[in-house]
């Protein structure tokens, strides 16, 4: 082989080993990131109530709120809240109000469940997430007279977070959004329940 | 150098053989010295060419903005299935480096135009005019980003809060369905302008990098199926004037 061709078959396994190289490290980096939301979710995991991540800023200054979400809808406030199922079954609370309000789940590939506000019962939406053997194990000594309202939702890992996004459609509503974005709560639930 | 060398070690050795014989061994072992040491180079630039490249286009690939995956309706992209569980490996990517908490299937959808209707950027210095009507949603905002200008904003809110009335207040970014002005259809108009213009004026954002228009649909039931989604339902973007 000439040098010339040797150089041309170096090159092409140069390229072959570079889109070998792209593939890893996409998806390599949701592993080995340490900025995604779930980490810094994390932060939160002793709080019982979620945390203001973006401040709805429609009117007036934005209320201080931990920025690191990147650039989003100006009118929308977020609060987020992690869980972790090791410590039992999670049941999240939110009380809705007259504003457009919804709540997703998120594990660690992306959302699994999400829920809008339409859902309330009597103005709170109440979701109890679990594992699969946390879930088996509820229906295994579960009262058969008693009927259990609770929307249970089997997560696919036993880390995660729930996302509250809630909208302040007028520049009026900038502070309830704020306040509603930050009062979820998402406590352990007790066994004997 | 080193065929040089060769190339004076040969003629002593092919001194018996026939005229033409001579000439090929002495090529071979001058490639095969060649190869050696030649073979470690080329190694080596293939694996730093590999490393380099692949590196460098996975880091574009994943700087923010979505590579591929949406749904094209004339100048908007409806991406359907950035919040799902089955997001392509790029868009987890993506979200993981920037720590975006995506819209969920099931709580909206989001739509995003980098140029007009007629194909050109979206031009900081012209004023466009966002028309028509949006699919069904329960709500939709309307934003106008710019790269770059994200530090701005986060410098602002860290300041101290203005007293009331010694600062104006900060420009408007976007419109939510409530607030927007309607026609008697029930249509809307918003101009995006870098000056002021009487109606729905959205600012066009200041600092540098491309402009960025947001549809964001709250509580539709397009999420589920984009199927819905049709050519006309969306906005229209059309460039008015230029300076």
């Amino acid at each position: 082989m000439t040098p010339l061709g040797r150089f041309i078959l170096a090159t092409l396994c140069g390229l072959v080993l570079a889109g070998l190289v792209h593939v890893a490290t996409v998806l390599a980096i949701p592993y080995l990131a340490a900025g995604n939301a779930m980490a810094r979710a994390r932060a939160t995991l002793a709080n019982d109530t979620s945390v203001l991540v973006h401040a709805a800023e429609t009117g007036g200054p934005a209320e201080a709120a931990e920025g690191w979400l990147p650039p989003q809808d100006p009118a929308v406030a977020v609060g987020v809240c992690a869980y972790d199922l090791d410590d039992g079954p999670v049941r999240i609370t939110a009380e809705t109000g007259p504003l457009l309000e919804t709540i997703a789940l998120h594990g660690r590939n992306g959302a699994y469940y999400a829920i809008t506000d339409q859902a309330a019962v009597r103005g709170t939406v109440e979701l109890v997430i679990m594992t699969r053997r946390q879930f088996d194990e509820a229906l295994a000594t579960a009262d058969e007279d008693e009927r259990n309202r609770d929307v249970r939702i089997i997560a696919p890992s036993r880390q995660g977070f729930v996302s509250v996004r809630v909208l302040a459609a007028l520049p009026s509503q900038q502070a309830q959004a704020n306040e509603a974005a930050r009062s979820v709560s998402c406590t352990i639930d007790g066994p004997d329940e | 150098m080193l065929t040089e060398k060769v190339a004076l070690l040969a003629p002593g050795r092919a001194a018996s053989p026939g005229p033409r014989h001579p000439a090929r061994p002495r090529l071979l072992r001058g490639f095969a010295r060649l190869r050696r040491v030649g073979t470690v180079g080329l190694v080596l630039y293939a694996l730093a060419l590999g490393a380099v490249l692949g590196l460098a286009s996975a880091n574009w690939a994943t700087r923010g903005r979505y590579p591929f995956g949406g749904v094209v309706l004339n100048a908007w992209t409806a991406w359907p299935k950035i919040g799902s569980r089955d997001a392509d490996p790029y868009v987890r990517a993506i979200h993981a480096r920037t720590g975006e908490i995506p819209l969920a299937l099931g709580e909206g959808l989001l739509l995003t135009a980098l140029t007009d209707d007629a194909g050109r950027r979206l031009d900081p210095s012209c004023r466009y005019r966002v028309a028509g009507a949006t699919p069904p949603a329960r709500a939709w905002t309307l934003s106008v980003e710019r790269r770059g200008h994200a530090k701005h904003t986060a410098k602002d809110a860290a300041s101290p809060a203005p007293q009331a009335g010694s600062a104006p207040p900060p420009p408007r970014t976007g419109f939510t369905s409530t607030e927007v002005l309607r026609d008697r259809d029930g249509r809307f108009s918003v101009i995006v302008s870098p000056a002021v213009r009487p109606g729905n004026w959205l600012p066009m954002p200041e600092g540098d990098g491309s402009i960025r228009l947001v549809l964001r649909l709250y509580d539709t039931p397009v999420a589920a199926s984009t199927g819905v989604l049709e050519r006309e339902g969306v906005p229209s973007i059309t460039r008015e004037d230029c300076p």
